[in-house]
């Protein structure tokens, strides 16, 4: 199923691939040379423009009826997306030269990108189902620049082409040459000099990666637990909708009209128990579909390190290698919803300098056990065993007031207006708020070890965030006039990384400043023995 | 001052718009109770009478609070009036230190000094400096934060 690559000579890539990788660039000099995308790519191209295509041709078809010159102009269309697709290709080059990484569009205008190479932050090579029956990958290059425009995006090149220019990206520091010469003959992996050595094992994920360590292997029983992340349970309505949609767009030309829609919704309504019956189709879908969805897009999920990145892989139908910088980790996020914290099982993200789609790229474990979790941060990250401090008894009233007193107002303004129902419901969440509120204080610690610091809150969705000391920016103090009232204050650790800032909700006031002065003494100290301490100090003296 | 100013125009487009709602609000508008759409003057008066004594402690408390400081190569600064919010940034971290100023800040010879580091958290703003110590702050922040520039992020 995997095309051999030696049997498709019109692909300029894989011919003297290694040895200029090995021997060029990892001397320091000599021209990579200008390089194409595969041309593999054409196949895909016209097919991902199909959809697109679709319905102006049918439109065509349908008014123009299937005359000739209708079909005439189709044909016209289908070629021209083969051109644009054919343009498109032969006018994109890229190429390494030293180090940074141009990436080249020379049409009518002409752009060219630099990526100076020591700016890369991490790789993201992703298979799409059609590349990946062409052995193609797509190579991302984030830069840490920001922005989806601002990251280097090679669409498609080989299998093995993305693997060697991984390395070759990777690798980028002078001292450490390409480290393709290190392991022995019998090595197989894929970023071995040559590619025709792996041509046979073509883009088969799970051989053996050369140097890697394999820190985590997601065993497949543990994809049951999904669902309990609620990521894709909404994904049946969304489907549900995208077909309801489709039908609207396409209801014209079907020669859908506003009377038989009509009919088609009296007839509906005529059979309430169809109705029931669909939404508890869906209802029943919701687990299912969230099930086969994460399945899908986490399946034999893998992290290794490697020459001292964390590489993550992933997924069924769509294959997605990510590359982490590990000297730029920061630290790591763990994340528990209400459903995965009774399952006892955690997700597990990384922290990131400079990282774009941090959501998806910096992600090191899917829904597993957290003692595994655990273990798999302390080995890719750092231990962290310190147990957090509890916030003061006040948080907790502070956590209950605010999950219960919106509901009691929205209760009370519902009932004053006459709107009973509404009342009742307002009621049922106020009550349902005094466990949230509970929940929400047991969640709320912070804590530091010595370089390690460690934050915690939610209940819904409990973050614990585990950041390093310098990695800290700064620190602001938030406090609002109820806080002041209860003696809190949010201590909020600014980060670079990752989402920009780690709060410690609701501390003591005193506890909050113990906490920062702890973390990083000599930024507070001045203040603190000032005259007037700032925080704690709710009149504002001079 | 500045905030007395800014104050007087949220407030003038606060009533503003009152009046506006209120001129929008016909007659026969059923969801409005008929006794608010006979006395839509109500509307901006109402407003107006709770905002007023905001509109002049506001910017008194705001200047009261309002502290910065640049000590031990930390810059702290305070704001706020109801709620309270402490800063401290170290100048190693900075990235970019802006210097600007608004219609109104020009008007009364004051800007406003931007701090900015890696993360929107440990970013602050410090408002209302007189012209020339807002310019030196600037202009020293950004020497010290290319001493001590320090790469962790």
């Amino acid at each position: 199923m995997t095309p051999s690559d030696h049997s498709d000579p019109s692909d300029p890539g894989d011919a003297g691939f290694g040895p200029g990788l090995g021997g060029g660039f990892g001397a320091g000099a000599g021209p990579y040379g200008a390089r194409r995308l595969s041309p593999r790519v054409l196949l895909i191209d016209p097919i991902r423009l199909l959809p697109s295509l679709f319905l102006p041709l049918a439109g065509v078809l349908l008014v123009g009826g299937f005359s000739p010159a209708s079909f005439g102009w189709a044909a016209l269309a289908v070629v021209a997306s083969a051109v644009y697709a054919v343009v498109r290709w032969a006018t994109f080059t890229y190429d390494l030269t030293g180090d940074r990484l141009e990436l080249t569009r020379a049409f009518i205008g002409r752009t060219a990108k630099t990526i100076p190479l020591e700016r890369i932050r991490g790789i993201d090579i992703t298979e799409p189902p059609l590349h990946r029956l062409l052995g193609l990958a797509v190579l991302k290059i984030d830069t840490g620049a920001g922005g989806n425009d601002q990251e280097g995006t090679l669409d498609a090149v080989t299998m093995e082409q993305a693997r060697a220019l991984r390395t070759a990206l990777l690798a980028r520091r002078p001292a450490t040459p390409v480290p393709a010469e290190a392991t022995g003959p019998t090595d197989t992996g894929p970023e071995a000099t040559e590619p025709g050595v792996t041509a046979g094992a073509g883009p088969e994920p799970s051989g053996p990666e050369r140097a890697g360590r394999v820190l985590a292997r997601v065993p497949r029983r543990w994809l049951r637990y999904g669902p309990l992340s609620g990521a894709y349970l909404l994904t049946p309505f969304a489907l549900a909708a995208g077909a309801a949609g489709l039908v609207f767009q396409w209801g014209e030309e079907l020669g859908l009209t506003e009377r038989s829609a009509r009919q088609a919704l009296e007839w509906v309504w005529a059979h309430p128990l169809l109705l029931v019956a669909v939404g508890a189709l869906l209802l029943t879908a919701m687990p299912i579909v969230g099930a086969v969805m994460y399945a899908i897009f986490n399946w034999d999920f893998t992290l290794r390190t490697r020459d001292g990145y964390l590489v993550a892989e992933r997924g069924l139908l769509t294959r997605r290698t990510v590359s982490l910088e590990r000297r730029r980790i920061r630290g790591y996020e763990m994340t528990e919803a209400l459903f995965e914290r009774w399952a006892g099982v955690v997700r597990l993200w990384a922290v990131v300098t400079g990282l774009g789609d941090s959501a998806t790229r910096g992600q090191l474990l899917p829904v597993t056990p957290k003692a595994f979790a655990t273990g798999v941060a302390s080995e890719a990250v750092e231990p962290f065993v310190t147990p957090l401090r509890p916030h003061p008894p006040r948080a907790r009233q502070r956590r209950l007031v605010r999950a219960i007193v919106p509901w009691l107002v929205l209760a009370a303004v519902a009932f004053a207006l006459g709107w009973a129902v509404a009342g009742v419901v307002a009621l049922g969440l106020a009550v349902l708020g005094i466990p949230l509120g509970l929940d929400r204080y047991r969640g709320l610690g912070h804590a530091y070890d010595g370089a390690w610091l460690s934050v915690r809150s939610g209940s819904l969705r409990r973050v614990q965030a585990v950041v390093e000391r310098r990695a800290v920016v700064g620190w602001t103090l938030r406090q609002t006039a109820f806080q002041r009232l209860a003696g809190l204050i949010t201590v909020t650790a600014g980060v670079g990384a990752g989402s920009g800032g780690y709060p410690a909700i609701d501390t003591g006031e005193t506890q909050g400043v113990e906490f920062a002065a702890e973390v990083t003494p000599d930024w507070l100290h001045p203040f603190l023995t000032d005259p007037p301490p700032p925080p704690g100090d709710p009149s504002q003296g001079r | 001052m500045l905030w007395l100013i800014e104050a007087l125009i949220g407030f003038v487009l606060l009533v503003g718009g009152a009046v506006m709602v209120a001129g929008w609000i016909g007659p026969d508008w059923k969801i409005v109770p008929g006794w608010l759409s006979g006395n839509v003057w109500i509307l901006p008066v109402a407003a107006g009478a709770v905002m007023l004594p905001f509109v002049i402690i506001e910017p008194l408390w705001r200047y009261a609070v309002h502290r910065w400081e640049l000590s031990g190569d930390v810059v702290y600064a305070r704001s706020g009036w109801l709620s309270r919010e402490w800063v401290f940034v170290p100048v190693s971290r900075i990235q970019t230190v802006d210097k600007a100023q608004g219609w109104f800040e020009r008007a009364l010879g004051l800007a406003t000094v931007e701090i900015r580091t890696a993360s929107h958290a440990g970013s602050s703003t410090i408002k209302g400096l007189d012209y020339e110590v807002a310019a030196r702050l600037a202009e020293e922040l950004a020497r010290r934060a290319q001493e001590l520039r320090d790469d962790a992020t």
